[in-house]
């Protein structure tokens, strides 16, 4: 028997449980948390698992954090899902227990809402076909809400119009899609948030038993939190991580610099009057001064209506770029643009800046014309514009003549080196964004609605700035 | 290396490290598995003081490269000496013929070694410091990936150079730039968080044993108080603690008073800032009772949710 088969049949033979299924399904849900695990670092976890006494939890974690996670970021997600996932099998059959009533709880409240929609609306439409993620929106809803849906439809009933069945359609469809929309932005209680799960039940309990538990952590919350959604003392902990961020970036940004593509060249001339004194020979070479490179950027903030309860968060991030490094341009816009650059120079605190700039802009609030404002920037600020500027757009992407804009933005790209675009809107709902993929096409679109976006950005998209 | 988990452990709270299980259990992986071990943390940890007490442990050399931005190849690996070459030319000029001549020049004794090299050609197991990784290019990541790969180095005049004895590698980084995928892939890692209050005691027992217990006891738990809930420009490391208590001992004081802490405070704060946030909001008396209220554990009332601050 040649060796592979023989390790093969050692495995089996060892069933579920030996150390090679347990570790591979470790790391599964790792990987399924969002953690990079590579086959090499999975390798090195066997080596790793053997140098350690087994029977030592703690070491045994430890061996594992320190060739698996290699992130300070990561270490949370490690340790709840090392704490859920290597338990006594009675620990690991009762989860699993609970998470299969959950599902069958699950599965009983789609039934039954799929039950009222379909009594909803049986007297115009009784083949209507919802989808499952529409029956998922209207079960999640609050009973009142619920109510108030069923009543709606209700009344439709005694105001019959010629084609009812198609205004019934578009009148649940826009309906299950605000709700749905709602729902995600303000996650319920008790709702695990979104985790890719394995489809095998043993480690989805362990997926979903971790993504819930990590979000409890008030540290993550604030981090994972909708920025729009801050209020109160939270306020004042998302500023200090908007700072911190901005911060980061700001630090980066005065201090590194991009080298120069060429190599050290011996500057002749001043070579050789250096070395007149050893008869020319060249004992001491000179060299030229390599050119310090500073990447260029340009920041377009969006302070329309829909930005408003961003615009908190967004101008503290322009703020602690644009006062710590000089080389920004900054602009907001909604209907037209605005250079607020010089509203950064005088050294004044963020309250101060931030009075002066809402008194002499006319942007806030107002609607959003991206197309407008691209339009103002190529009038006024094309100069600015150089082949190593990044350009940092935040806005939702909400803007009148949608394909104008992308138009103009082309225009933007060119000339700059890359467009990188912040959109707080989630990415799942950019499919109902007009104009949306024609942005896309011009610009590096990331979503970016919390914390974790924006520091995730600067660490991996931002990085070869 | 055949050291257990409880003998490095040991040995290095014999070197003045003071550690808990999984560093030691993370440095002994590096070991055992002859991987390069990068380090994280905040400045002012013990990220590079790792390096140091490990050469301490293994009783071998310390070979250091501090990085920074620019750095390359001939600074890192080896350099010819280019002016001693001149010189031996100038010296042999008509007296030896041309290709003696030139075999002569590319010599190991012209070769000048930098700590890459030095560590690779060593006579003996090394411990090699890469000192904070991630203030040097991409490019030069991506060439000391190479090198900590395989251990070998190609010099066009002289060969391959491959290492007799495998250093002990030690990567830091203060997380300025995110480092690359493969890089990280090949280290094992460790984050080292700022210190509990007991792990900090035992730190400044260590290190500054000339000051008395309640006085150790009360420096610990008021930067732990800071750290957990001031959220400062440049939170006090562990060796700021160090000098701030080295000060205080150094002021007779046998506990912490408004007074002493208030003429010491720039040893501990060394931001202008931060200084004046701590005396006017908590306040120095305020800082100390309610570190003082934290009790032993130092877990105060509340955290400060900023991010920077570990669990």
């Amino acid at each position: 028997m040649d060796r592979v088969t023989r390790v093969v049949a050692r495995v089996e033979a060892e069933g579920m449980n030996s150390l090679h299924h347990n570790l591979a399904g470790f790391i599964h849900v790792l990987r399924h948390l969002g953690l990079r695990v590579s086959v090499a670092e999975a390798l090195d976890a066997y080596q790793a698992l053997t140098a350690v006494d087994l029977m030592q939890k703690e070491r045994v974690k430890a061996a594992l954090q320190a060739v698996l996670v290699k992130d300070r970021a990561g270490r949370a997600l490690f340790g709840l899902a090392f704490d859920r996932f290597f338990v006594t099998p009675e620990e690991k059959r009762r989860r699993q227990q609970l998470r299969r009533q959950w599902e069958e709880e699950q599965a009983i409240q789609q039934q039954q809402a799929a039950a009222e929609l379909q009594e909803a609306v049986r007297q115009w439409h009784p083949d209507y076909q919802f989808t499952g993620e529409q029956v998922a929106t209207f079960a999640r809803l609050p009973s009142e809400q619920r109510r108030r849906f069923k009543e709606i439809m209700g009344r439709m009933r005694g105001n019959p119009v010629n084609d009812p069945h198609d205004l019934i359609a578009q009148v649940i469809q826009s309906s299950l899609n605000y709700w749905r929309y709602y729902l995600m932005k303000n996650r319920v209680e008790n709702q695990p948030p979104d985790a890719v799960h394995t489809g095998r039940e043993d480690l989805d309990a362990v997926i979903a038993g971790v993504a819930a538990d990590f979000y409890r952590d008030p540290d993550e919350q604030i981090m994972h939190a909708d920025m729009q959604n801050i209020t109160g003392r939270d306020v004042d902990r998302m500023t200090a991580l908007i700072q911190r961020l901005s911060a980061q970036l700001a630090s980066r940004l005065s201090r590194r610099y991009r080298r120069s593509r060429l190599h050290r060249q011996v500057d002749i001339r001043r070579t050789i009057r250096r070395n007149l004194r050893y008869g020319g020979t060249p004992l001491e070479l000179s060299y030229r001064a390599r050119r310090a490179h500073k990447p260029r950027l340009l920041l377009i903030c969006d302070v329309s209506a829909s930005m408003a309860r961003y615009a908190r968060f967004v101008l503290q991030f322009v703020y602690g770029l644009s006062s710590a490094v000089q080389e920004i341009e900054s602009f907001v816009f909604s209907e037209d643009l605005e250079r607020i650059t010089p509203f950064f120079k005088h050294g004044r605190n963020f309250t101060e800046t931030m009075t002066g700039l809402i008194n002499e802009s006319r942007q806030w609030g107002q609607t959003t014309n991206l197309g407008a404002a691209l339009q103002t920037f190529e009038r006024l600020y094309r100069p600015l514009l150089k082949s190593d500027t990044h350009v940092l757009i935040v806005s939702d992407a909400k803007t009148i003549a949608p394909e104008k804009a992308a138009g103009l933005l082309a225009v933007v790209r060119r000339q700059a080196r890359e467009i990188i675009w912040l959109n707080p809107v989630p990415e799942r709902e950019w499919q109902h964004l007009p104009g949306l993929a024609a942005f896309r096409e011009q610009a590096g679109m990331f979503e970016c609605y919390t914390p974790a976006h924006l520091e995730d950005i600067l660490r991996r998209q931002l990085k070869k700035i | 290396m055949n050291l257990t988990i409880e003998q490095l452990h040991r040995s290095l709270e014999l070197a003045d490290y003071i550690c808990d299980e999984e560093l030691v259990v993370t440095v002994y992986l590096a070991l055992k598995l002859g991987r390069p071990l990068l380090v994280e943390g905040a400045p002012g940890v013990g990220k590079t003081e790792v390096a140091k007490a490990l050469a301490r442990v293994l009783q071998t050399d310390l070979v250091r490269l501090q990085c920074y931005e620019g750095l390359d190849e001939n600074r890192a690996l080896y350099e010819w000496n280019y002016q001693r070459q001149l010189l031996k030319i100038q010296i042999a000029r008509n007296s030896c013929n041309d290709a003696e001549l030139e075999k002569s020049l590319f010599d190991p004794e012209y070769l000048l070694e930098r700590p890459l090299l030095k560590a690779i050609r060593a006579g003996r197991q090394v411990v090699l410091l890469i000192d904070e990784i991630d203030k040097t290019d991409p490019e030069f990541e991506a060439f000391l990936f190479e090198l900590l790969s395989d251990f070998q180095v190609s010099i066009p005049e002289l060969g391959t150079l491959k290492a007799v004895h495998i250093p002990v590698v030690v990567l830091t980084s203060n997380g300025d730039r995110e480092l690359s995928d493969g890089l990280k892939r090949r280290c094992v890692y460790l984050y080292i968080d700022y210190p509990g209050v007991e792990k900090e005691v035992r730190i400044l027992q260590v290190k500054v044993p000339e000051a008395g217990e309640t006085l150790v006891r009360e420096v610990a738990r008021a930067v732990h108080y800071i750290r957990a809930n001031l959220d400062l420009k440049k939170q006090p490391s562990i060796a700021e603690t160090l000098d701030w208590a080295r000060a205080l001992v150094a002021l007779h004081a046998g506990a912490l008073t408004p007074q002493n802490m208030d003429r010491t405070l720039n040893l501990l704060l060394k931001n202008r800032d931060d200084q004046q946030a701590v005396r006017t909001e908590p306040g120095l008396e305020q800082l100390l009772s309610r570190s003082r209220e934290a009790g032993p554990g130092g877990d105060a009332a509340s955290r400060c949710a900023c991010g920077r601050h570990g669990a």
